[in-house]
C-alpha cells in the first residue's frame, strides 16, 4: 500500500476508480459516455504509474485493457452500456482465451434512460459471454466490491464484468478508501495457441472456457450473502438490496423475512441458494429491468426438483429504474401487507427539456444550415447523431430526423437515400466520427451515396465533460480528403453567412456529381473555450431603437441569454450571456452590438 | 436516528450538484451518513435537474413520492415540477427566480404562479439572487439557499454550522451562506 486509508464523500464512479486504483490497475481505457466517464477521469487525476487514456471508441479501449491482460497486467474497460455493443465482438471472444492477469469491464447501464438511448440490461452479456457479472448495491459496495472483481478475475484467469448504474456511480457518499496499490504491470508472454482465435484453437478454447466457468461459478458464492430468518425470501440483486434493507428496517419486517443479497447476478450462486430456501414458503426476486436472476433461480430450482412458488417480474415492472414506492409495493404485496398507494399531487409545468449552452456553436450550425438547405431548395431528410447536437432535435431547429447510436448517421442517410431518392444531410461530431462514423464515411465514398456529410468539429467530447478529442491530432478535413472525398470545405459556424453559402454550394455540388460532400464546421465547444480564457469579456447588447421585435434571435435562434420582453423586443441577460457574439450575424435589423474588446487567447480558444 | 430528505431543484449550470456536493462533506464531517443522487450528461444541460439529499438512516438513494421533508427551487417553477414528492408537511423553499426555458414561443411560470399554486403550504420565499449579489457573487445563490435552510432548521439534530463552514470553499459561499441563515432568523423570530 502506497498510503494510509481515509474516509471521502465520492460519487459512486469515483470510488469504482478508487477501488481500482487499489487493486493494482495498471492500464485503464475508456470512451466517455454517461453515467461512466468519471471513472476513466478520477483514474488519470489520482493514479500514480497508471497508464490511462479515452481510447477512440470502446471496442479499442477493451482491446487495449485485453491485451495488458493477456501480458499479466492489471486492466480496466469502462463504457456506458450501448458502449458494450460496440466493444462487444471483442468482449465476447476474450472469453474463451481467458487472460493472464486481471480484466474487469466496467458497464455504467442507464435505467430510465436519464442520457442514453436504451436501457438495456448488461447482465445478459454475462450470459451471453459467459463471463461472470458483479453488481453492487450502493457507492461503498461498489468500492467493496471493484476490488473482488479485480481479485476473481486474476484468480480465474477471466475478464469479469462489473455492472454499475446510474443510481450507484451518480450518487454521492463517505466511502473509506485505502491507498492506491503498486500497478501489476505486465511482461512479455506468446501464447499463439490460446490467443489466435482460428477455429481449432477456438475449439480448445471453448472447452477451456467451460471449466473456467465451473470454477467461476464455485468461486462466487462467497461474493453473496444470507441475511436473517424467516418464513419468506426476498431475493434481492444490486441496487434492488439497498432498497429491500431500508424497507424491511422501516417496517420493522427484517426478523420476519429472510433476505439473500445478490452481488453476482450472474452466474448466481446456486448453493447458497439451495441453502437459503430450506423452510422457505414464497420467494420474490427482486431486480432492475429484466428477469436475469429471476430466470436462474427457475431453472436451478427446477433441475433440483423443488417445487416453490417465485415472484419476480410479476410484482417489479421489466422497465425503469427501480423507486422506493416500486419495491416497497413489491415487498409489501409479497408479504401480504396492506400498501396503500399514494395519490401523489402534480402540478402542470412549462417543459424544460435539456438546452444547447449560450454561445454553442452547434446551434449557429442548425441555424445557417437550415437557412443553407433553404437556399438550396433541397428537400432533405436530417440523419442524425449522438452528441450534444442530438438536441438539434428540439424546436425550432428540427434537425434530427433520426439519432440512433454512435456513427449511425451515415449508414442511416445511405438507407434513406437508396429507398427514396431523397438527398440527406448526415449531422455528425468529430468524436462520433472517429468512434464509428469512419466505415460509414468509407461506405459513401465507395458506393457514391450522394449526402451532405456536416461535421460539427467542437474539438472536444462535450456531452459527457468535454474530453478531448482525436481531432486535436487529426483534423477531419485531412480524414475526408485521405478517403476520397472530393469536395473538402471548412468553416466557422459563427459565421453565419459563410456558413449558409458553403451548405448552399454544397447541396447544388452533390445534386449535381452524386457523390458525398463533407463540411467541417468548426469551432470548440463553448464551456471549453469560456474556461480557456482569463480577463474581462465585452458586453452584447440589444440596441433597443432598432429592435424590431421579429423575435427571430429568440424564436428561431433561441440563445439561453436572449430574453424577450413584454413589447416583443429582445434583451440580453448578463448572467447567461458569454459574450460570444453568435446572435449578432442572426440580426437582420443589425439591432446586436457588441462593445468592448475580447481577451487576449479569444480566438486560439474558440477556434485551435 | 433522524433521517431527512430534501429535494433540491433549478435548471442546469445554476450549482445544483455543488450544493449537494456543500451538505454532504459537511454531513460527512459530522459523521452522518448521507447519500445524494445527482444528475449528470445529457439531462443536464440547461434542463431541469434535481438532486435527492437523504441524511441519516440511509441505504437507498431516492426519495420516495409524497417523502420530502423538504422542496428547494432555485428556480421558482421547478419546485413545482417535483411536487409529487411532497406530502402535507413538507416544507417549501422557493427562490424569487424565474428562468425561461429555452424554447420558442414558451412562457416561464412566473414565481407568483408558483406561489398560489402551493398556497396553503408551508413555505418560504427568498430572494437569493439580491442576498448573492450582496455576497459579492451572484452564482453563490446555492449557499444563500443552504444557509436559509440551515437557519429553518433542517439540518437540526444532524450538521452543525461549523461543519458547513468547514465545507464551504470560498469566503463568497460562507458569506452567502451567512446572509441565507439570517435572512431565515429574521422571518422566524418574525413568525
Amino acid at each position: 500500500m502506497l498510503s494510509q486509508s481515509k474516509f471521502k464523500v465520492i460519487l459512486g464512479n469515483e470510488a469504482i476508480a478508487f477501488g481500482a486504483l487499489a487493486s493494482g490497475v495498471a492500464v485503464a481505457c475508456g470512451y466517455p459516455g454517461t453515467p461512466s466517464s468519471e471513472i476513466i477521469e478520477t483514474i488519470m487525476k489520482a493514479g500514480k504509474g497508471v497508464y490511462t487514456e479515452w481510447s477512440a471508441n470502446e471496442k479499442v479501449a477493451y482491446e487495449t485493457a485485453y491485451g495488458a491482460a493477456m501480458m499479466g497486467a492489471r486492466a480496466l474497460a469502462s463504457m456506458k452500456h450501448v458502449g458494450v455493443n460496440v466493444a462487444s465482438d471483442a468482449i465476447v471472444s476474450s472469453s474463451y482465451t481467458g487472460i493472464e492477469g486481471a480484466l474487469v469491464l466496467v458497464s455504467a447501464d442507464d435505467p430510465s434512460m436519464w442520457s442514453s438511448q436504451n436501457e438495456q440490461d448488461n447482465r445478459y452479456y454475462g450470459l451471453l459471454a459467459n463471463i461472470p457479472v458483479i453488481e453492487p448495491y450502493d457507492p461503498q459496495s461498489a468500492y467493496t466490491l471493484i476490488k473482488k472483481a479485480f481479485e476473481l478475475s486474476d484468480r480465474v484467469k477471466h475478464p469479469v464484468m462489473f455492472r454499475t448504474s446510474t443510481r450507484i456511480s451518480h450518487v454521492r457518499a463517505p466511502i473509506e478508501l485505502e491507498g492506491q496499490r503498486e500497478p501489476i504491470m505486465g511482461k512479455l508472454v506468446k501464447s499463439p495457441s490460446r490467443y489466435v482465435l482460428a477455429p481449432e484453437n477456438a475449439r480448445r478454447n471453448r472447452e477451456e472456457q467451460l471449466r473456467r466457468w465451473e470454477k467461476i461459478k464455485e468461486e462466487v458464492e462467497e461474493l453473496n450473502e444470507l441475511i436473517g430468518e424467516g418464513e419468506k425470501l426476498v431475493i434481492a440483486s444490486g441496487i434492488a438490496y439497498a432498497y429491500v434493507k431500508e424497507i424491511l428496517e422501516d417496517g420493522n419486517l427484517q426478523d420476519k423475512v429472510k433476505v439473500l443479497r445478490i452481488s453476482t447476478p450472474v452466474p448466481i450462486p446456486r448453493k447458497l441458494l439451495i441453502r437459503s430456501i430450506e423452510d422457505i414458503e414464497e420467494a420474490l426476486v427482486v431486480e432492475e429491468l429484466e428477469p436475469i436472476v429471476e430466470n436462474q433461480v427457475k431453472s436451478i430450482l427446477f433441475d433440483e426438483g423443488i417445487n416453490l412458488k417465485v415472484y419476480g417480474k410479476k410484482f417489479v415492472p421489466n422497465r425503469g429504474e427501480l423507486t422506493p414506492e416500486v419495491v416497497m409495493g413489491a415487498v409489501y404485496r409479497f408479504l401480504g401487507l396492506q400498501y396503500e398507494e399514494v395519490k401523489y399531487e402534480k402540478a402542470e409545468v412549462t417543459p424544460r427539456p435539456p438546452a444547447m449552452c449560450s454561445g454553442c456553436p452547434h446551434r449557429s450550425s442548425f441555424f445557417l444550415l437550415r437557412k443553407g438547405i433553404n437556399m438550396a431548395t433541397l428537400k432533405t431528410f436530417f440523419s442524425g447523431d449522438i452528441g450534444c447536437y442530438t438536441l438539434g432535435v428540439l424546436p425550432p431547429f428540427n434537425e434530427q430526423d433520426s439519432a440512433v447510436e454512435m456513427g449511425g448517421s451515415l449508414g442511416i442517410a445511405n438507407g434513406v437515400f437508396r429507398s427514396t431518392n431523397t438527398i440527406p444531410v448526415a449531422i455528425i461530431g468529430d468524436s462520433t466520427l472517429f468512434h464509428s462514423g469512419l466505415p460509414g464515411l468509407a461506405n459513401a465514398v465507395y458506393n457514391k451515396l450522394p449526402v451532405i456529410i456536416i461535421v460539427l468539429d467542437n474539438r472536444v467530447t462535450a456531452m459527457t465533460g468535454q474530453q478531448e478529442s482525436i481531432v486535436r491530432e487529426i483534423e477531419i478535413e485531412n480524414v475526408a480528403r485521405g478517403m476520397g472525398v472530393k469536395y473538402v470545405r471548412v468553416f466557422d459556424p459563427f459565421d453565419i453567412n459563410r456558413g449558409s453559402k458553403e451548405v448552399e454550394e454544397a447541396a447544388k455540388w452533390v445534386i449535381k456529381n452524386k457523390e458525398p460532400v463533407v463540411l467541417v464546421a468548426k469551432r470548440a465547444c463553448a464551456l471549453e473555450a469560456i474556461e480557456k480564457v482569463q480577463g474581462e469579456l465585452p458586453r452584447v447588447y440589444v440596441d433597443e431603437d432598432k429592435c424590431t421585435g421579429c423575435g427571430i434571435c429568440y424564436d428561431a435562434f433561441t440563445c439561453p441569454a436572449i430574453i424577450p420582453l413584454s413589447n416583443k423586443k429582445a434583451w440580453i441577460d448578463d448572467s447567461q450571456c458569454i459574450s460570444c457574439g453568435a446572435c449578432i450575424p442572426t440580426c437582420p435589423f443589425k439591432a446586436i452590438k457588441i462593445e468592448g474588446k475580447f481577451p487576449d487567447g479569444w480566438d486560439k480558444a474558440w477556434l485551435e | 436516528m433522524v433521517r431527512v430528505n430534501i429535494l433540491i431543484a433549478g435548471v442546469g449550470g445554476q450549482g445544483i450538484i455543488t450544493m449537494g456536493k456543500m451538505i454532504s462533506n459537511a454531513a460527512s464531517i459530522e459523521g452522518v451518513k448521507v447519500m445524494v443522487a445527482e444528475t449528470h450528461g445529457l439531462a443536464q444541460r440547461g434542463g431541469a435537474v434535481n438532486i435527492h439529499v437523504r441524511l441519516g438512516n440511509v441505504y437507498y438513494p431516492l426519495i420516495p413520492k409524497g417523502g420530502a421533508d423538504y422542496i428547494v427551487g432555485l428556480e421558482a417553477s421547478e419546485a413545482l415540477r417535483n411536487l409529487e414528492y411532497s406530502n402535507e408537511g413538507t416544507v417549501f423553499v422557493i427562490n424569487k427566480l424565474s428562468i425561461r426555458p429555452v424554447l420558442p414561443k414558451v412562457k416561464a411560470m412566473n414565481v407568483e404562479e408558483v406561489l398560489s399554486i402551493i398556497k396553503g403550504r408551508k413555505h418560504y420565499l427568498l430572494d437569493a439572487k439580491s442576498l448573492a449579489d450582496q455576497a459579492g457573487n451572484s452564482k453563490t445563490m446555492n449557499s444563500v439557499l443552504l444557509g436559509f435552510l440551515y437557519g429553518i432548521g433542517a439540518f437540526r439534530g444532524l450538521i452543525r454550522e461549523k461543519s458547513f463552514e468547514e465545507s464551504l470553499k470560498s469566503e463568497e459561499n460562507r458569506r452567502a451562506f451567512k446572509l441565507g441563515l439570517n435572512e431565515a432568523i429574521k422571518l422566524v423570530t418574525l413568525l
